[in-house]
């Protein structure tokens, strides 16, 4: 029956791959297909693809909604005639029609009925699984080096569910994790009776009747159900915490069955009953109802709601990066979770609970790349041996801590592009020139210098998105451009070496402006590093490390610069004013990374409707992020799924 | 045509092993014969060092082609070993050579030669089962540890929005299935203890629960239940689960492996093991983060004791990941990064440090041949008996080029490749030709692997 299911399934995969045109396709074929490779593929084919963009290579309808976006910027700029450009062969009405009709046919079909998308079960991230251990046992369990490093998918981050696997020598450190921690717990007295605070002594009389019964019957000692009763107490609220949910009778049995052939088969023996127990845990904790987040599938046609434990199963791994507590399940049990009330009431208060800073630590390195600094950085440690374990560490937690203030207390996300405050401690506070912060502990320091506030000023940033020997003006425009604003540049062409990184010798400085500003001239390159370049000599006052600086030894340096669109700036300061004006940019970038890491994958055009709405509520609360938080939870795909069987959505 | 008759001579020998093993088998008990085979014929291991961002292109080739070739100065370090090489020239994956991006679509299938699927997470894909992946499955199979995977940094966190790839295919190249990345091991501790541990003298061994079996046992009966409730990703992803637990399994249940295993640890292992287990403490804790090139070393001895006790055959190390900017700085005459300086615009002085880099792979490289080659079994060395490949999955780094890919095979395979050759193949012949000469060197008779076309004849003694 397993082999027949896999067989299935993978035929099924196989056939979602090579598909029948359906209707859709085939008069998508005819109409706006046939217009873009009449008009647009001259330049926007696999080779040549100007501005990124490749529009050779769409024959179906899916494929279109896939890159829903990208399509409704190209009816946007035929409308509005600024494509096919000027020189180019011009196109008639007719066939702008015929065009834009047959896209938006397609689009507005996509987004006629809600679809949550497809949400494939979650292994825990390794950083989920740490904090998952130490809230369901009490004990720090840690899993950076223990267990094998893993990619991210989505928007950039760990926890989604298409780059979680787990591969033999994962499900090996799965087991030994699970045998240490539970002997960790073992033998620490006070914590194991925290999870085990019953004990079963077996008495003198019952020795005797037992004694008396394997007489008679050597398999196994009948009429004692004590020692299950008492297990009982602890393995079923311990292995409803780990699946969070309730269990059906046969897993209840199960477990149970596994207490007892453990325990009859050494009851005599001093530390039975715990040994026993011990063996249940493990059994629950490399159970994939542990290990990964199950949500039912429903074999409906139509999308439904998530049920109220996977709600609060959801709402806690994006919360506090763990299971949910008793409180949340029990909230789960006895009322409607995702009635907007009782929804708000509980995720503010998990918003005040400790736990949430995890949301904060996992979520911003990820969201501005700036991770490595706890690991090992590029930096040349001969050039930059200030940049020490300690300063790293340190500017990781000014990244986590700032952005942790400014979502908790501060509550306006904007400050994360500027501020009049830092999070500082004394190391780093003398990194960056700034007096008078004393100790090691971090706190709100208010500056006046506003080149340094918000992000753009932080050490991590600016030390990741540098050389090993210097400072890349291209890489720093192009981390604003895809991190802050959410309009990453399209890659050099694959022949065009990137004249930056080569020209420069000896990371001499003093040629590099020029140089970048020369290869500008040549028309391949100037589309995209007129928006990079500028942004990143905006911040040239910062070096490798992050440190400021006015000149580079003697030369001094001229951070002045226009954008593409013709704003200029003078300094740091000035460039974030800039920034500033382009917050709905600002918007959709951090609700679409919200999103995505709240739904555990990439956003696709199918979830457009829920980002603009959070885009809007954004902007239109001020950038308040507890509302934000609040929107996010209410949104469609945080609260629905859908069956992968449902033919609706085929191939999608 | 010689790909006819080469795979008619493959075949025949393959018929005439078919034949002969049952009536072997008939005459000795299987354990004997086990021995018997270990005695006359020792194990063929396979390895393969990858290298990111390429090489500089003028400076790779040996001059002269043929047997007498002269080494170029990127593969001089090799100078002793040349006669124990195969260099290969103009070979290329034709499935890697895509615009969609310089490197990922280069590097991630390296060891399957299919296209990989442009994607930031649903569907992530390789096209196939790597090279090392389908070695273990056979040779793989009679070992504690079908394969090995080792790399030297953590995988880059992150998607490249701007390509739209994960950057999880910058950090693997072992498949175990077209959808399914191998796990790699980046510390050397981590990866000596779990092979040797319970080996090494003075140590403690690790106590092995008695539990185990019967929890591993037990939770596939959740993936039986689950499996009815879930839709047909879940399901995907239960059989991974699943896979994964049997393979824990099927290592618990093989006792006589483990057996035969400590009987493989010879006092001479035992006491490599001992120096092994102090040079990594050492390395820890004075050279961690600092000491590339000793940690690169320690990864390829554990590798080398690996081969040695035939706790493993196959192994894979990837000295970076895809687009890799690795500060060398540490090198003389170098100043920068691995990946900038491979964009080198021609300019004289960035080729320098270029080709200097490259050197320094190959001598690692060089290190792990020669470890080998130090090394006897019976008549001959644990090299004479290995394949190990080095290569790149770029030509230059500047351009970003497939063709013509650097590539170098140590070790005669179990005296099934003519070496001390240097062969330059005609343009764009399918680097797959090689992959489907090794698998039939080692009597694994697939038709065809990935693009590939034929054996290569002339690599083949």
């Amino acid at each position: 029956m397993k082999w027949l299911t896999i067989i299935l399934t993978i035929i099924l995969s196989e056939l979602s791959v090579v598909r029948a045109d359906t209707p859709e396709d085939k008069e998508f074929q005819r109409s706006a297909l046939k217009m873009m490779h009449k008009h647009c593929a001259s330049c926007h084919n696999e080779v040549d693809k100007k501005a990124g963009i490749n529009l050779e290579d769409f024959y179906f309808a899916v494929s279109v909604v896939r890159r829903g976006e990208l399509f409704k910027e190209v009816t946007d700029v035929v409308r509005n005639g600024s494509m096919p450009p000027s020189g180019a062969p011009p196109m008639s009405q007719a066939d702008k029609d015929t065009l834009i009709v047959g896209i938006e046919r397609i689009l507005s079909r996509a987004l006629a009925h809600a679809d949550p998308g497809l949400s494939v079960m979650r292994r825990l991230s390794h950083r989920e699984y740490q904090y998952t251990i130490y809230d369901l046992l009490g004990v720090e369990f840690e899993t950076v080096h223990y267990f094998p490093s893993e990619g991210s998918g989505g928007e950039g981050f760990d926890n989604q569910s298409g780059t979680l696997f787990i591969s033999p020598l994962m499900m090996e450190r799965y087991y030994n994790a699970t045998d240490s921690i539970l002997r960790q717990i073992r033998s620490d007295k006070t914590l194991w009776q925290r999870l085990a605070p019953t004990n079963y002594k077996v008495g003198i009389s019952r020795r005797f009747i037992n004694s008396i019964l394997s007489f008679i019957n050597p398999q196994r000692e009948f009429f004692w159900e004590a020692p299950e009763l008492e297990a009982k107490k602890i393995i079923v609220p311990f292995a409803t915490k780990a699946y969070r949910r309730f269990m059906s009778k046969g897993e209840e049995d199960q477990l149970i069955e596994l207490f007892n052939q453990v325990y009859f088969a050494s009851w005599k023996e001093k530390d039975a009953f715990s040994n026993a127990i011990t063996a249940v845990f493990k059994r629950v904790m490399m159970s994939p109802n542990f290990l990964y987040r199950i949500e039912v599938n429903l074999h409906s046609d139509t999308p439904y709601p998530i049920n109220n434990f996977e709600l609060a199963t959801r709402l806690s791994y994006l919360l506090w990066s763990s299971m949910p507590d008793e409180r949340l399940l029990q909230v789960a049990y006895r009322e409607d979770l995702d009635n907007p009330s009782i929804l708000k009431r509980e995720v503010l208060r998990m918003m005040d609970d400790d736990k949430f800073r995890r949301f904060s630590s996992s979520f911003a390195p990820q969201w501005l790349g700036v991770e490595e600094m706890l690991y090992a950085p590029l930096t040349d440690q001969v050039l930059f041996p200030e940049l020490t374990l300690g300063l790293r560490k340190a500017m990781h937690e000014e990244v986590v801590g700032y952005f942790h203030e400014v979502f908790t207390k501060k509550r306006n996300l904007l400050h994360l592009l500027d501020s009049d405050y830092a999070w500082l401690n004394e190391d780093l506070a003398n990194h960056y020139g700034i007096e008078d912060v004393e100790g090691s502990e971090f706190r709100t320091v208010n500056i006046t210098d506003r080149n340094r506030g918000g992000i753009l000023g932080m050490g991590a940033v600016l030390t990741a998105t540098s050389l090993p020997v210097r400072t890349s003006p291209v890489l720093r425009g192009q981390w604003v451009l895809e991190q802050i604003l959410g309009e990453p540049a399209p890659p050099p062409p694959a022949d065009v070496p990137a004249l930056e990184e080569a020209k420069t010798k000896n990371g001499n400085h003093l040629d590099l402006r020029s140089l970048l500003e020369s290869h500008r001239d040549d028309p391949a390159c100037l589309g995209c590093h007129q928006k990079m370049d500028p942004i990143g000599f905006g911040l040239e006052n910062f070096d490798a490390i992050g440190r400021w600086r006015d000149s580079y030894d003697t030369i001094p340096i001229n951070t002045g610069s226009a954008l593409a669109d013709g704003r200029t700036f003078k300094d740091p300061e000035e460039l974030k004013g800039i920034l500033m004006e382009d917050k709905a940019k600002f918007a959709k970038n951090f609700s679409r990374k919200m999103l995505s890491y709240a739904i555990g994958r990439r956003v696709e055009f199918i979830d457009s409707p829920s980002l603009d709405r959070l885009m809007n509520e954004l902007i239109n609360n001020n950038f308040d992020s507890q509302t934000f938080m609040l929107e996010l939870v209410s949104s469609y795909p945080f609260l629905h799924r859908r069956s992968d069987l449902a033919t609706r959505y085929k191939g999608i | 045509m010689t790909h006819l008759s080469i795979s008619r001579r493959k075949l025949l020998r393959g018929i005439g092993a078919s034949v002969a093993l049952p009536f072997l088998e008939s005459l000795y008990p299987s354990k004997l014969l086990a021995a018997q085979y270990l005695h006359n014929t020792p194990p063929q291991r396979f390895a393969c060092l990858f290298m990111p961002n390429g090489v500089p292109p003028t400076k790779w080739n040996p001059a002269k082609t043929g047997t007498d070739f002269e080494l170029s100065p990127i593969l001089k370090p090799l100078d002793p070993l040349k006669n124990e090489l195969l260099i290969l020239g103009g070979m290329m994956n034709m499935n890697s050579h895509t615009r969609q991006d310089g490197h990922y679509t280069k590097d991630a299938n390296f060891l399957t030669s299919m296209r990989i699927a442009k994607t930031v997470d649903a569907k992530v894909d390789s096209g196939g089962i790597s090279l090392d992946q389908l070695m273990a499955q056979h040779i793989g199979k009679d070992t504690m540890f079908p394969s090995l995977q080792y790399g030297l940094d953590r995988i880059r966190s992150g998607v490249d929005n701007a390509v739209g790839f994960t950057r999880l295919y910058g950090g693997t190249i072992s498949w175990q299935s077209r959808t399914q990345p191998c796990s790699r091991e980046i510390d050397p501790r981590m990866a000596f203890d779990r092979l040797f541990r319970n080996f090494t003298p003075g140590k403690k061994p690790l106590p092995e629960d008695p539990m185990k079996k019967t929890v591993l046992d037990l939770v596939k009966d959740d993936v039986k239940t689950l499996e009815r409730q879930l839709g047909i990703e879940d399901q995907n992803k239960l059989g991974e689960y699943l896979e994964a637990v049997n393979s824990v399994e099927k290592r618990l249940n093989d006792r006589q492996n483990l057996a035969d295993f400590a009987s493989q640890i010879t006092p001479d292992i035992r006491k490599e093991l001992q120096k092994m287990d102090m040079r990594i403490d050492e390395w820890a804790e004075y050279a961690e983060g600092v000491d590339i090139t000793e940690k690169t070393r320690l990864m390829l001895d554990i590798i080398v004791l690996a081969f040695w006790s035939d706790a493993s055959r196959v192994a894979t190390l990837m000295f970076g990941n895809s687009v890799s900017n690795r500060n060398f700085s540490f090198l003389d005459g170098v100043f920068g990064a691995h990946h900038s300086i491979s964009h080198h615009t021609n300019d004289p002085r960035m080729l320098d440090q270029y080709e200097i880099i490259s050197r320094w792979h190959i001598e690692q490289y060089g290190y792990l041949l020669q470890r080998l080659q130090s090394i006897k079994e019976g008549d001959k060395t644990l090299l004479d008996n290995s394949m190990i490949l080095f290569g790149s999955g770029l030509r230059d780094g500047n351009r970003h080029s497939p063709f013509d890919l650097p590539i170098v095979v140590g070790g005669k395979g179990g005296g099934k490749f003519k070496t001390g050759q240097n062969i330059q193949y005609p343009d764009e012949t399918p680097l797959a030709n090689l992959y489907l000469t090794m698998l039939h060197s080692m009597n694994i008779e697939v038709p065809q692997f990935a693009d590939s076309q034929t054996v290569l004849c002339d690599i083949l003694v």
